[in-house]
């Protein structure tokens, strides 16, 4: 082989293998990124479900807190507390019981507004930006 | 041609150099990836792979209302390193002492130990490091957040759900409770651990150095699946009424025990039951094993004349008598099967002693019911017993539940058929008692008595539904509607517990006094006094037992059941009109109706 030739040949040996080089760096710095990427992802994911499992913790605790405040005996006591002034009703009193049809007792009162002489309704008049 | 930019020499030493490289390089690879590949893959599993379980929430316990009786909430339990304390914290140490609600002295102490002294028979003498003290646990999500703000170097928690019973002492018999070990321990909790409990999952991933988990290297996760939720029959308003009553009981009468059972005769579910003594759920530790105890079906007693509805029924529905036979309760002896027996002494004496159905059943007659049970004859009387539901578990699903004891006829002296039809000779549990008075407001039926509506999944979606179980036909409906009026005399001017009454409201019932069974002798001073009934008698809405084992009057006297649970029966009743818009009854004439056999 001419000496020339030689020389050429291992320059773009070189050369070629330069580029190689290059290009496999290239893709191991693609593949550490994209693994980073993947990291970074995970990791947020991570955090949404440790943020997730700590709202559910709060709404737990907040659950209990609002059962708590509606047992009876808190309410009896804030009753109390707030003198409120708050009773069972007195079914014996505050009852009124309604032995006719509920239907047909609405549907009656309803028939005598329509064919009352007078006017049920007092019209009102509407006018735009202004007072009626 | 050129001759290029190298030399033939410095070409030739580069290029053995990149390759002594890259073979040095794979030497290597074929070390790490061939040869010594299995003992390196454990050294990494060993260091880097973990595996964190998921736990899973268990399920609430909600009542009718949509209340939640039993819930887990997340707690924190707060520990330290001694070895990581910096000394610019110690200027935090109050406020958090404060926060911990832990003395100041108890948390220095803790912080500033150390060290453990060496064991004795530790050859080196060596002190070793203390690394881990527990200051608190039980802490509130709130305050752990301020113990974070303070940032005190050491100082961490770990985070579990514990249950919690927001109503305390509410149905306690009823839910039970899962001890600090998380077993669940009683009630309904151990009841249904089998769908409250839910799945623990896990996930499979790699941690770094400072044990925190890579994410990017979870392999495997199986997600938890929380517990399902159990929706109750029972109704906290009106739990809290009967517990309120049962207060009012204990602080009057001041009994050994009592109960209080409250349930709809058209489904059998139960609407209330409540004990004392009884205990505070979240304090169960602090609870004695005794108040611990459901009463309601785990004791035994013996129902008095309660239990004369049985014999009554009986006799009705095989027609061997009506409301209008008459029977003689003078009588101190009569004559049974060839023999002469001895009849009970009555409670009361009767002006006129020649006594109907109607009146024995609601002057609650010794004799006569004696005379009934001999009527129906051994064998029907124990076979009438049986389908009322006595000497065998209810199937409530507590745990804990007894049979009751009914001897079969076989086993009885002579004495037992004059006995039993009073309610002697037999021991029930409170809610077997209860049970036989529904069959009469159930038209006949006896059904098993529940408390569990619906299962439910974490999404609040119906996973499975309890319908009303029947254990099968007791009496003919007719004879059920004979006998809920004949139980309205009970309550009327001439019953035996007049005072009972709420006007228009059609309430039936029996009034019960059993002497207590004391060394093998029946106590003339220790009775268990009950009343148990339901209410409009026509088309009944509410059955309800008050049952007071040995209750003292103020003044002194037997503690009869008309006078210890009957006026509780009552005031029972009256809060239950509007909370369940139970309607009065037009006072039409019912009695000729029914007597004649007719229906409403």
């Amino acid at each position: 082989m001419h000496k020339t030739d030689r020389h050429a040949f291992v320059s773009q040996l070189l050369v070629y293998t330069l580029v190689m080089i290059c290009f496999t760096g290239s893709i191991g710095l693609g593949t550490v990124w994209l693994r980073n990427q993947i990291a970074q992802t995970a990791n947020s994911i991570k955090t949404f479900e440790q943020r997730t499992a700590e709202v559910e913790r709060h709404l737990s605790e907040t659950t209990t807190l609002i059962a708590a405040e509606q047992s009876p005996d808190v309410l009896i006591r804030r009753n109390n507390e707030w003198k409120l002034g708050l009773t069972s009703p007195d079914f014996r009193t505050q009852f009124v019981r309604i032995n006719e049809n509920a239907e047909e007792r609405l549907l009656a009162k309803n028939n005598r507004d329509l064919f009352a002489p007078g006017p049920t309704v007092q019209a009102v008049k509407f006018v735009l930006g202004g007072t009626h | 041609m050129s001759k290029g930019f190298a030399s033939n020499y410095r070409i030739v030493v580069l290029a053995l150099g990149v390759f002594l490289c890259f073979s040095g390089v794979g030497v290597r690879l074929v070390f790490l990836h061939v040869i010594d590949r299995d003992q390196l893959l454990r050294y990494v599993d060993k260091a880097r792979r973990q595996i964190t379980p998921d736990r899973a929430k268990r399920g609430d316990i909600i009542d009718a209302r949509g209340n939640v009786l039993a819930t887990s909430r997340s707690l924190v339990v707060v520990q330290v390193d001694p070895q990581m304390l910096r000394k610019e914290d110690e200027s935090k140490w109050p406020e958090l002492a404060a926060l911990l609600d832990l003395p100041f002295k108890d948390l220095e102490t803790i912080f500033r130990t150390k060290t453990r002294p060496a064991k004795p028979d530790d050859v080196d003498n060596d002190d070793r490091d203390i690394r881990w003290a527990k200051l608190g646990e039980n802490i509130s999500e709130e305050v752990y957040d301020k113990i974070t703000a303070l940032k005190v170097k050491g100082v961490y928690g770990d985070r579990t759900y514990c249950r919690a019973y927001p109503h305390n002492q509410l149905a306690a018999h009823i839910i039970g409770y899962v001890n600090k070990e998380g077993t669940p321990a009683a009630g309904l909790e151990h009841y249904a651990d089998f769908y409250l409990r839910g799945q623990d999952g896990w996930r499979e991933s790699e941690k770094d150095g400072r044990q925190h988990e890579m994410a990017q290297f979870r392999t495997r996760e199986v997600p938890a699946a929380n517990g399902f939720s159990l929706v109750l029959s029972l109704d906290s308003s009106i739990q809290h009424i009967v517990e309120v009553e049962l207060d009012e009981i204990a602080k009057k009468f001041t009994p050994e025990k009592a109960t209080i059972i409250v349930s709809d005769p058209n489904t059998g579910f139960i609407l209330a039951m409540a004990n004392y003594p009884t205990f505070n759920l979240n304090e169960f530790n602090k609870a004695s094993l005794e108040s611990q105890r459901n009463i309601a079906i785990c004791d035994q007693l013996e129902p008095g004349s309660t239990f004369k509805i049985v014999a009554a029924s009986g006799a009705l529905n095989e027609s061997l008598v009506t409301p209008e036979t008459r029977f003689d309760c003078s009588l101190d002896k009569i004559e049974y099967k060839g023999k002469v027996r001895g009849l009970p002494h009555e409670a009361h004496p009767f002006a006129n002693p020649m006594l109907t159905v109607a009146d024995i059943v609601s002057h609650s007659s010794n004799k006569g019911a004696a005379q009934l049970g001999m009527l129906l004859g051994e064998q029907r009387m124990y076979d009438y017993a049986r389908k009322f539901g006595f000497g065998e578990k209810t199937g409530f699903p507590c745990g804990g539940e007894i049979d009751g004891e009914l001897a079969p006829p076989s086993k009885w002296d002579g004495l037992t058929i004059t006995r039993l039809p009073m309610g002697q000779s037999i021991a029930a549990t409170p809610l077997q008692i209860h049970c036989a008075m529904s069959v009469i407001a159930s038209k006949g039926q006896l059904l098993r008595p529940q408390i569990i509506r619906e299962v439910r999944d974490a999404r609040g979606e119906r996973v499975y539904r309890f319908d009303p179980s029947s254990r099968g036909r007791v009496i003919s409906e007719s004879t059920a509607e004979l006998m809920a009026y004949l139980l309205t005399r009970v309550v009327s001017s001439e019953g035996s517990a007049a005072k009972v009454e709420i006007p228009n409201y059609e309430l039936a019932g029996k009034t019960g006094t059993a002497q207590k069974l004391i060394n093998g002798h029946y106590s003339t001073t220790h009775h268990v006094g009950s009343f148990v009934g339901f209410f409009p008698a026509s088309r009944p809405q509410v059955v309800i037992s008050v049952i007071v084992d040995d209750g003292h009057l103020p003044g002194g006297g037997i503690a009869f059941g008309a006078l210890v649970a009957g006026p509780s029966f009552k005031r029972i009743g009256e809060q239950l009109i509007p909370l369940l818009d139970i309607k009065p009854v037009s006072t039409i004439a019912r009695p000729q109706l029914v007597l004649a056999g007719g229906r409403l």
